[in-house]
Parts: C-alpha cells; sequence; structure tokens
C-alpha cells in the first residue's frame, strides 16, 4: 500500500453544473433528498415503499417483540413465546433485579460513558493526523490500527490480563477499576479507519482556505473537519457505544469481584443460571438494550441530515 | 516528497519508546495480586454470584472461628485468570473446582500433593471418594469437597396418567419415553410433549457427561487402565459398539418424540424442556431440584435412580474437589480451612441456606444427604453415589478425552446412516493419540 | 484531476511542523501499544511454545503449526468458515445497502422504522442467540415453525440438520449485521450532495444511472468501510456460531475460530490456539490489504 494520496476528485468540485446554483434556501423538493428519489406524496411508489418498510419492520423488528413479550411473561420457555405476552407481570424484572442487575447496569454507564468519550478524542484525533497529512509510515500505521480488529480477543486475553495487572513502565495495577476496562477501549481500529475515510473525503479546498486565515491545527479540526464529517462522528458514537456495551472478556478479565461486572456479563450469568428462566435473561437484555438505543436515538440525526449542499463549497 | 525525511525521526522516536515499553513489559508482571500475610488465604471458586454468597457465608464462620482471613475471589472464567496467574508463578492458596480438571491442573504442575493423614477429618471422608484424588504418580492432589450422581427425574403425574410405574430397565425406560410422547400425558390434545430431554451437544462435552451414565450401564469404558500407569482407549469395545448402537437407534434415529426436538444442540442451559413441563424424564445431577420445585412443583415429580442397561445401573459421579496452590508456602492455613470445610459444620453450612448451595452430596460421611437438605429425595442422589456410581478416570488430563468424544458421540447420533463400528474405531484412534500427547499409552 | 496533487498541508507546512502529526496520533498508538499490540506480539510468541505457564513455556518451533494445519477438524471447518464468511458478510452488506436506500429520509415515520430495524445492532450477543434459538425452535408451535405450519410446511429442524445449520447460522448473522452497515452506508448517503441529485433530474438520467454514477461514487468511503469490515470480520466468524449452535451438529457449524476455542479452553491447549490465531491473523491481513489495494485502484481509476 502506498501512502493515501487526498482524492481531489469529489462529485462537489465547484466546477460541475450543481456549483453554480445559487445556495440560498433549500427549496429542494423531497425527491431529491434521498438516492432513490423517493417521493413523499401517495402514489405507487409510495405504497411501494410502504410495503417494503413493512417487510422491513417484520424481519428485523418482529422478532424483537418475542424479547419483549418474553420479558413480561411468567416462565417464559421455548414453544411457547409469542409476539404478544399471554399475562403481563413485572415480576421477571423484580427477579432481575435482585441477581443485581442495576448494580450492574450502573457500571456499564460508567465505563460506556467514559470509554465512548475517550475512544471518540483518541480515535478522531488519529484520524485527522491519517486524513489531513502527509507522513512517512502513513500506510502502515493505518494498517496497524486495522490490525488490532483483526485478532481475536480471546487469544490475547491471558496476556492482556498480565498488562492490566501491572501497565508496563507505571506499574499500576488496573484491576478492579474501570481504566482497566476504558483505557483499552480507547484506540479502535473501526472508528480510525472510518474517520480516516471520511474526513478525507473533505476537499482541500475548505482546508486551504482556513490555512490562507491562520487556522491552527486543533481549531481545524475543531471547527472545520469535525462540523463536515457529523454523519461519521454519529456512526462511530452509535457503534462504539454498542461495542463498549457489548464487550464480555474484557470486563471479566478487568474484574476482581462480581461487583466489578458489566451488564453484559451479567446477562451471561443469568443465561447459565439454572434458577432463573428465560423470562428473567429476556427482561435484563430489555434493560440492557435501552441506553444502546438512546444513544442512537440521540445520534441518529447526524446519520441523515446530510451535509448543508453548499457547505462543502467553502 | 521532502518531508517524508523529516519525519523519519519521530518515527523513530515512536518505535524507541515501543522498545522500551516491550522490554520493561518483558521485566515487568509479577506478584500483583495474592497476599503475602500469612494468615491471609487467597481462594477461588468458579462461581456466579449467587453461590458465592453461600462460599461467604462459609468463609467468614471460618475466620471467626480460626482468626485465619480469606480473600475470596469466585471467579467465572475461572481457567483463564488461572493461566494468567500461573504465568506470574503466583497461585490462589486455595482453589475449589470440578473433580475432572485435577488431571489437567496436576500436569501443569498447578497442584501442592496432598497427604490425606494431614487434613484433620480426613478419615471421615470414604475410601472410595479419597480414591478420586489420586494422582497419575499415585499420589493425592485434591481434597473431596462436593459430590453428585446423576438421578433420573420423572413426571410423576404423567406416570399415573398413562398408567405406567417408574421405569428400571432400559427397555422399560424407552418405553415410558413412547408413551409421554404420543400419549398426551398433559391432555392439552396437542402432540407437544417428549420422552426425555438430553443435552447432546458436543460443545464443552456435553454429549460425552451425558452419555457416560449410559456408557457406564452397557458395561462400557472410555478409557480403561493398562497396568503399569498407563491407559488404553476402549470406545472400540464390543460393549460400547452395542450401547452406542443402542443409543443411537432409540432415543435418536427411532421414533420421534423419544428426546425433545433439538437435542443435539443442546447444552444443560438451553435443554429446559423438563423444566418447561414438556418433556417428562431427564437423566441429570441434583442441580437443579429447587429450580423444578419452583416451575413444576414437588408433586408433579419424582428422583428415581437410573434405569438399568444389560451391565448394571452405575451413573456417572462428580463434583468439586479443594486443590491446594503449588509453591504457596502457607500449607498449615491451607490444612486448617480444608479441615473447616470437610467437616461436619462446614459441609453443614454450604448445604443449607437461602442461596444455591454449593456441596450437594456431602463428602463427610458422618452426614446424611436427605437430613441437612431436609428432603428426603437427596437420599436416593447420596444412594447412587455411594452405591452405583462411577468418575470419569481422574488421573490423565481428561479434558480432550471428554471433547474428542463427545463430538464422536454428537456425531454418531447426528447422521444416522452411518456404521457406528467403524465410527468409534476411529474415535478409539483419536482417544489414543490424545494418551499418547500424554505420555499415557502403553 | 491529475496525480501530482498533494494536499496543501504537505506543500505548504514549515518543517517542523512534520511533528504534528505524531502529536495527533501519539495517544492512540501509546494506547494501541499496551493494550493491544504488547498482548498480541505476546500472543504470537505462545503459538511457538508448549505453553505450560507454571512450568515454563516450552519452545517446540512450528510443531503447533504442523498440528493445526494437519488437523482434519481444522481443514472441514476452513469450508465452513469461507461460506458462512462469505455468504454472512455478502448478504449483510447487501441488504444494509437496501435498507440504507429505502429507509434513508427525514420523515418522523422513517426515523421511527430505521430505529426498530436497527434494534438486532443493539442487542447483546449472547442475547441474539437466545432470541434465535427460540425462533428456529424445531417443533411446529416454534415461532417460524408455526408460520410454516400455516403454509402447510412441516415443522424444520433448523438447527439439528447438519445441512441445513450453517445456513440458519448465516440468516442469523446477516439480520445482526445489516442494520450495522445500514448505518454506516446511510451515513455516506448523508454525505452525497443533494444538488447533484436535481442536476441529474434536470440532464433527465434514469434513476438506475443515478444510483450508478451519483450515488454509488459519492458514497465510496462508506461502502470502503463496510467491504474492509466484513474481510476484517468474515473470516473471525465466532460469536455467531458459539451462541446458536456450538459449532454442532456433528461439526457441520464448526468453523475456524469455535475450532481455535476448543483447543484452548476445553483442551487447554493455549499453544495451539494461539498458533490458529495467527494463521487466521495473517490470512485476514492479506485479505484486507488486497480489499483496499482494489479499493484504492478503483478509486485512482
Amino acid at each position: 500500500m502506498s501512502a493515501p494520496v487526498i482524492d481531489p476528485v469529489r462529485p462537489a468540485a465547484p466546477d460541475t453544473p450543481a456549483g453554480r446554483r445559487p445556495r440560498a434556501k433549500r427549496t429542494t423538493p423531497a425527491r431529491f433528498d434521498t438516492a432513490l428519489g423517493w417521493s413523499d406524496k401517495p402514489g405507487l411508489a409510495w405504497t411501494f415503499r410502504i410495503l417494503l418498510c413493512a417487510i422491513a419492520l417484520g424481519i428485523f423488528a418482529a422478532p424483537f417483540l418475542t424479547i419483549l413479550s418474553g420479558a413480561f411473561t411468567a416462565n417464559a420457555s421455548g414453544s411457547s413465546l409469542s409476539f404478544l405476552p399471554h399475562d403481563s407481570t413485572l415480576l421477571n424484572f423484580k427477579v432481575a433485579g435482585e441477581r443485581g442487575i442495576w448494580d450492574y447496569f450502573t457500571n456499564s454507564l460508567v465505563i460506556a460513558g467514559g470509554g465512548l468519550l475517550l475512544q471518540l478524542v483518541v480515535c478522531t484525533l488519529a484520524a485527522y493526523a491519517l486524513a489531513r497529512h502527509r507522513f512517512r509510515g502513513q500506510a502502515l500505521i493505518l494498517t496497524l490500527f486495522m490490525l488490532t480488529m483483526m485478532l481475536p480477543e480471546e487469544v490475547i486475553a491471558i496476556p492482556l490480563s498480565l498488562v492490566l495487572g501491572d501497565v508496563p513502565v507505571v506499574h499500576l495495577d488496573l484491576k478492579g477499576t474501570v481504566w482497566g476496562v476504558i483505557l483499552p477501549l480507547g484506540a479502535w481500529g473501526f472508528s480510525v479507519m472510518m474517520l480516516t475515510e471520511f474526513m478525507r473525503d473533505i476537499p482541500d479546498e475548505i482546508e486551504e482556505a482556513a490555512r490562507l486565515d491562520g487556522v491552527g491545527e486543533l481549531r481545524m479540526l475543531a471547527q472545520i473537519v469535525l462540523p463536515l464529517c457529523k454523519p461519521a462522528l454519529g456512526v462511530a458514537g452509535v457503534l462504539g457505544f454498542i461495542m463498549i456495551w457489548d464487550q464480555y472478556l474484557l470486563p471479566l478479565i478487568a474484574a476482581k469481584d462480581p461487583t466489578d461486572y458489566t451488564v453484559t456479563v451479567a446477562l451471561s450469568v443469568l443465561r447459565t443460571d439454572p434458577e432463573v428462566g428465560s423470562g428473567v435473561v429476556l427482561a435484563g437484555a430489555v434493560i440492557a438494550l435501552i441506553p444502546s438505543l438512546i444513544v442512537y436515538l440521540l445520534l441518529q440525526r447526524s446519520l441523515v441530515t446530510g451535509i448543508a449542499a453548499g457547505a462543502t463549497k467553502g | 516528497m521532502r518531508d517524508h525525511r523529516r519525519s523519519r525521526r519521530p518515527a523513530a522516536l515512536l518505535v524507541a519508546t515501543a522498545l522500551a515499553f516491550g522490554t520493561v513489559a518483558c521485566g515487568a508482571g509479577s506478584g500483583s495480586a495474592g497476599s503475602d500475610d500469612p494468615n491471609t488465604l487467597e481462594v477461588w471458586t468458579r462461581s456466579n454470584p449467587d453461590p458465592a454468597a453461600t462460599y461467604e457465608r462459609v468463609f467468614a464462620a471460618f475466620t471467626g472461628k480460626t482468626g485465619i482471613k480469606i480473600d475470596y475471589q469466585p471467579v467465572i472464567n475461572f481457567d483463564q485468570q488461572l493461566q494468567s496467574r500461573a504465568s506470574t508463578k503466583d497461585l490462589p492458596d486455595v482453589m475449589i473446582n470440578d473433580t475432572a480438571l485435577m488431571g489437567s491442573y496436576q500436569s501443569q504442575g498447578l497442584l501442592k500433593p496432598i497427604d490425606p493423614a494431614s487434613i484433620r477429618g480426613g478419615d471421615e471422608i470414604t475410601e472410595k471418594t479419597w480414591a478420586s484424588t489420586v494422582g497419575i504418580d499415585g499420589k493425592h492432589y485434591g481434597i473431596p469437597y462436593s459430590r453428585q450422581a446423576q438421578t433420573l427425574m420423572i413426571r410423576k403425574d404423567w406416570l399415573g396418567k398413562l398408567g405406567f410405574k417408574a421405569p428400571t430397565t432400559w427397555q422399560e425406560m424407552l418405553s415410558v419415553a413412547k408413551a409421554f410422547a404420543t400419549k398426551d400425558p398433559d391432555g392439552d390434545g396437542k402432540a407437544d410433549t417428549y420422552g426425555m430431554v438430553v443435552p447432546g451437544s458436543a460443545q464443552n462435552g456435553y454429549a460425552a457427561w451425558w452419555g457416560a451414565s449410559f456408557l457406564w450401564q452397557g458395561g462400557a469404558e472410555i478409557i480403561a487402565p493398562d497396568g503399569n500407569d498407563t491407559y488404553r482407549p476402549a470406545m472400540a469395545s464390543t460393549a460400547a459398539v452395542h450401547t452406542v448402537t443402542w443409543m443411537k437407534d432409540n432415543l435418536f434415529c427411532g421414533d420421534n418424540g423419544v428426546t425433545q426436538p433439538g437435542a443435539l444442540t443442546a447444552v444443560t442451559s438451553t435443554a429446559t424442556n423438563f423444566q418447561d413441563g414438556n418433556a417428562g424424564m431427564y437423566l441429570t445431577g441434583p442441580y437443579n431440584i429447587a429450580t423444578f420445585d419452583q416451575t413444576l412443583g414437588k408433586d408433579k415429580y419424582e428422583v428415581i435412580p437410573a434405569p438399568a442397561g444389560p451391565a448394571g445401573g452405575d451413573v456417572l459421579a462428580d463434583g468439586e474437589n479443594i486443590y491446594f496452590g503449588a509453591r504457596t508456602g502457607k500449607t498449615a492455613q491451607e490444612r486448617a480451612l480444608a479441615a473447616f470445610l470437610i467437616s461436619p459444620e462446614g459441609q453443614r453450612l454450604a448445604m443449607t441456606g437461602e442461596n444455591q448451595p454449593v456441596v450437594r452430596i456431602p463428602v463427610n460421611s458422618t452426614l446424611n444427604a436427605a437430613k441437612v437438605h431436609g428432603d428426603a429425595r437427596w437420599s436416593v442422589v447420596q444412594r447412587a453415589y455411594e452405591d452405583a456410581s462411577e468418575q470419569f478416570p481422574n488421573a490423565p488430563d481428561f479434558a480432550p478425552i471428554k471433547q474428542d468424544t463427545a463430538d464422536a458421540l454428537n456425531a454418531i447420533f447426528t447422521y444416522c446412516g452411518g456404521d457406528v463400528r467403524s465410527q468409534l474405531k476411529e474415535l478409539d484412534e483419536t482417544l489414543a493419540g490424545d494418551l499418547k500427547d500424554q505420555d499415557l499409552l502403553k | 484531476m491529475t496525480a501530482t496533487v498533494t494536499t496543501p498541508v504537505a506543500r505548504r507546512l514549515p518543517r517542523k511542523k512534520t511533528v504534528v502529526p505524531w502529536l495527533f496520533l501519539a495517544p492512540g498508538l501509546l494506547l494501541a501499544l499496551v493494550f493491544k499490540f504488547w498482548p498480541m506480539a505476546k500472543g504470537i510468541w505462545l503459538s511457538f511454545f508448549d505453553v505450560r505457564p507454571f512450568l515454563g513455556d516450552q519452545w517446540i518451533g512450528l510443531d503447533n503449526y504442523t498440528r493445526v494445519l494437519t488437523d482434519h477438524r481444522f481443514q472441514d471447518a476452513i469450508g465452513h468458515t469461507l461460506v458462512l464468511g462469505l455468504g454472512q458478510s455478502l448478504g449483510a452488506i447487501l441488504l444494509g445497502f437496501v435498507l440504507a436506500l429505502l429507509l434513508e429520509g427525514q420523515a418522523r415515520s422513517l426515523k421511527i422504522i430505521r430505529t426498530a430495524v436497527f434494534l438486532p445492532a443493539v442487542t447483546a450477543t449472547a442475547v441474539v442467540g437466545e432470541l434465535w434459538r427460540l425462533m428456529y425452535y424445531p417443533t411446529s408451535d416454534g415461532l417460524l415453525n408455526s408460520g410454516l405450519h400455516l403454509l402447510g410446511l412441516g415443522p424444520v429442524q433448523f438447527l439439528d440438520n447438519p445441512n441445513l445449520a450453517l445456513y440458519s447460522t448465516m440468516a442469523m448473522g446477516i439480520w445482526i449485521w445489516a442494520p450495522y452497515n445500514m448505518v454506516i452506508i446511510l451515513a455516506g448517503l448523508a454525505g452525497v450532495d443533494r444538488s447533484l441529485y436535481e442536476a441529474a433530474a434536470m440532464d433527465g438520467v434514469s434513476l438506475w444511472q443515478r444510483l450508478r454514477y451519483v450515488t454509488l461514487p459519492a458514497i465510496r468511503p462508506a461502502l470502503g468501510i463496510v467491504l474492509t469490515l466484513a474481510a476484517i470480520r468474515g473470516l473471525r466468524v465466532f460469536t455467531e456460531v458459539y451462541v446458536l449452535t456450538g459449532g454442532g451438529p456433528a461439526g457441520s457449524t464448526e468453523v475456524w475460530m469455535t475450532r481455535a476455542y476448543t483447543l484452548g479452553f476445553t483442551r487447554n491447549d493455549i499453544g495451539g490456539a494461539s498458533a490458529a490465531s495467527v494463521v487466521l491473523l495473517c490470512v485476514t491481513l492479506l485479505l484486507t490489504v488486497t480489499v483496499n489495494y482494489f479499493r484504492k485502484r478503483g478509486d485512482a481509476r
């Protein structure tokens, strides 16, 4: 792999016909809002879209109703599950609560909050360097970051456990602290890779103009580059949160005793606990997925708002 | 391109830092956990939080009695954590874990040999039980702590309704299973009941764990002692072929419904048909009696000895041992803890309380399981353990052997068209390889 | 445009600033070094040993590798890994793309549908396995089977039929990853300049041409990520199998990583498990580099 050249060819180069259009208020009709040009007025295409949406919902969301209905059904079991609860009860949630799910939930929140913040900062900084600078070994560094995603974590579990017990050079014992989980999550190859790809796609003209105004590196990142890759940040935020939330092995390795467990660990524990039924596991699952959903709802705006057409012109 | 030369310096700096990190890290990594206080024992068990609460109670009683403090750590991913501690050469002082792991731990040098006579109260453990902690070199490497044997859980109300009595032989069990599957014992008019529950997945060796009782009852063994501390694979024997063929033809490839659907990918945590009330029999250990009481109801089922096969009624026994970590230098305190754990008081504490019991059948022969648990059904389990049970061979590292056996059994039961004899022969060769790896093949 | 264009940064920055990118990279590299590369190097190192942590590891050279590569169960797993990895990745990319195109837009109803469709991605993996076991329940009162029952089809043994189990696992994998890919592709679609669509409409191009010549080039970063991700994750497939079938029945869903896992954690052969993982790492690295090479070449054209 050679050092990547920032691709200057972009659909939005100033000399395309589109560039000539006056960029006042957006008055484009809905059919220019989406790649497929969906119309928002009732018609054949509209009906077709509703049908497809229904199918998508059926495939992806309906199974989830089973989780929900199971969570509210006492003694839920394999053959009796359905899309709707037979007899609504909060018993499963009560049992899950007795098994300490809320304490684990709090641990998870602290770890996910801190971890996501660190991860976003670290990965954004790295991606900015990789996308907007040229230096020797660039491709190698990017490959190194991607490498972190390639080795199955089960294999590095034991060496990692040693590192967490005694961090090289500084000799800190991170086990039993939230840092033991948060720090290893800081550099996530996926976020680095994705932010790099999207940052590369920002036209050089914008950066050039800012440089002429004497904008420094940090301000360039915060005020020029980041606003332009909001969709990518949205993805990094959502998927980063889910990734941290779903960690299983790491919290186990970093734990000193059961009070350090996270909600994902607790779910696996519940799953193998003969004394609680599927209902309790599903109740735990419902509790566990609420924060991820909230994060998704908060960040999904950035996924589809789109870059205001004129902004990229600089 | 000019800049590239420039940027070499920071890169070189980084590499240097990396190397520095590397070398320091190589030297580091010793004794982080583990207290050096001779009056504190670090104790590990493989436990979920709920049974861990029972252990806490037991250890608190010990500390109150002796003044020796316990640094207790319930660990879920026990073996991973243990390996990581082993590489720092700093093991926990005392570990309580499965009997089947003894051979593996001993072969890795993780365990201290134990003289039964040095443990106060050791004479209250029977010869048979002590014999299950003898390692490959003839020394003991564990102290028995809790035992259990498989028994048959069966739906009493279904038996009554269909006019059967509790099965005592394989053939009777099969008839009952077929009746449970076809005669609508729950009376809902639907064919939604099954004869027996089987955790038949190869994952974690479940198929071998469940199937072992049948093998013993059919007169087969997985590996057999071959004189002079060596073993030979025994799964190609006539008894093994007969037994496995019987299981395949009748339980898996015969009439539908004798075993629950999905048996071949089920592990114990997913084989919930008995407690869900749609399967009538379950050959298993006494782990879940409390759960069954709660979900099914005490009056709906009973605990009976496993039906006998052509060679008798032996079932698989297993349990937990107390192990002493090698080179910990706190032998006296460790012995004191072990003595307390196997004493009537220690065992009783671990069998009662509101959390899950961690001792099932007490190893202390002065105790009666049914009396301590306050439940007559436990005497069935205790009798099965004492009179008609056999453990997996404890001396070799049995994990690979169990896994290979489970892989083979699962495949045989899946492909009904296969030839059992040749498949078992193949297994036999694999087992020979496993034994050879451990230098245990003659 | 010509290839001579370098970034303005590189062209104009004073020399001392070349240290800047390294400052930006430092936190990431430091964390990766301590918590990823060091343990990883150690893991690779172990693959050359008979690992006995307490007694001292024994150097056995390439023995672990020959053992893994000649083991017929690993060889069997290669085929399953390829089928499952490829099928699952491509299926999830295609479906994710379709979902993104279908659900792109600002309307509130779309927002709600997107959230609902995204549910599989936010559900803990352990629970997804549980859920699909229930859906695949092999009797006529199982969820999917009761649907088939209405159509007059007999109960299907989704997981217990060795010829079907791999595809049942694949379906679950696609179900998990398609919404994931959808989100990334949606982010790409958000970056497409709306005025291009208008211009395309004025030029009177067909929908297909618009998709092909306007949308696809503009979401290339997103597609690149999705492809790279597939290359990295495809062969590493593990959790999906582990929670659903555990490799069974009769090893018909055994993939490379479940085999390695069994080796390491039920047979205590950490050296062998490390060797198997290193093999996988090398293949994955090769695949990723290849995918990226072709992507770059596509970009340059």
